[in-house]
């Protein structure tokens, strides 16, 4: 079955250990979802994505990842 | 916990004290009490609408402040009134089987039990949309 992955955690550290209230802030969501996200328990919109994605400053592939 | 995790949390826990509460007063001061004592019925009739109402507002005010949810608490809330459908029909049918097996010799039910049925059927509306938000955090969390 197809699984959707992402990098979120590793992108938070690469951008000064951004923290997870932090992201959660810039991207619009609660700090819960991105630990969701992070434990690959939840799929986001497209819309979310994007905006992680831009808050991390990286394209929407540099984070998710579709195998 | 998120925000509306921990509503729907103190939600159904409120709202079980005041559905207990609700059946020990009805068996203490007799079912019969209710027909016949109007401000035992007026308070009554104020309680069970202003808890739902509480209960409401609660919610509302959480889905208004946009920092306290986001897309994810939308979803699970969404799906939450299918536990209200199947805690609804449930206990429609529970009175319906009781009432039957109860008054089935005299043929008749007295008019209280309308008054009983709307009651519990909005309380376990109520309970049952916190019930729904909590389990779709809990299954989320489980299935991903």
């Amino acid at each position: 079955m197809a699984k959707l992955s992402n990098r979120i955690r590793r992108l938070r550290f690469d951008n000064d250990e951004m923290t997870q209230e932090e992201l959660a802030g810039r991207a619009g969501c609660t700090r819960q979802t991105i630990i969701a996200l992070e434990k690959g328990k939840y799929v986001p919109s497209i819309v979310l994505a994007f905006r992680i994605a831009r808050s991390l400053g990286v394209s929407i592939e540099d984070v998710f990842q579709y195998e | 916990m998120a925000p509306l995790q921990k509503r729907a949390l103190l939600s159904l826990i409120a709202g079980l004290v005041f559905a207990i509460a609700l059946v020990v007063v009805f068996i203490t001061r007799d079912i019969t009490t209710f027909d016949e004592d109007q401000g035992f019925r007026l308070i009554v009739y104020a309680l069970w609408i202003a808890v739902p109402l509480a209960y409401l507002i609660i919610v509302n005010l959480t889905l208004r402040k946009p920092e306290l949810t986001d897309e994810r608490d939308r979803l699970i809330l969404v799906k939450a009134p299918k536990t209200q459908y199947v805690a609804i029909l449930f206990s429609l049918a529970a009175w319906v089987i009781v009432l039957t097996e109860v008054f089935w010799d005299t043929g008749e039910v007295p008019v209280i039990f309308l008054t009983l049925i709307m009651i519990s059927t909005l309380i376990i509306s109520t309970l049952a949309q916190s019930l729904g938000i909590l389990i779709g955090y809990w299954r989320m969390n489980a299935d991903g």
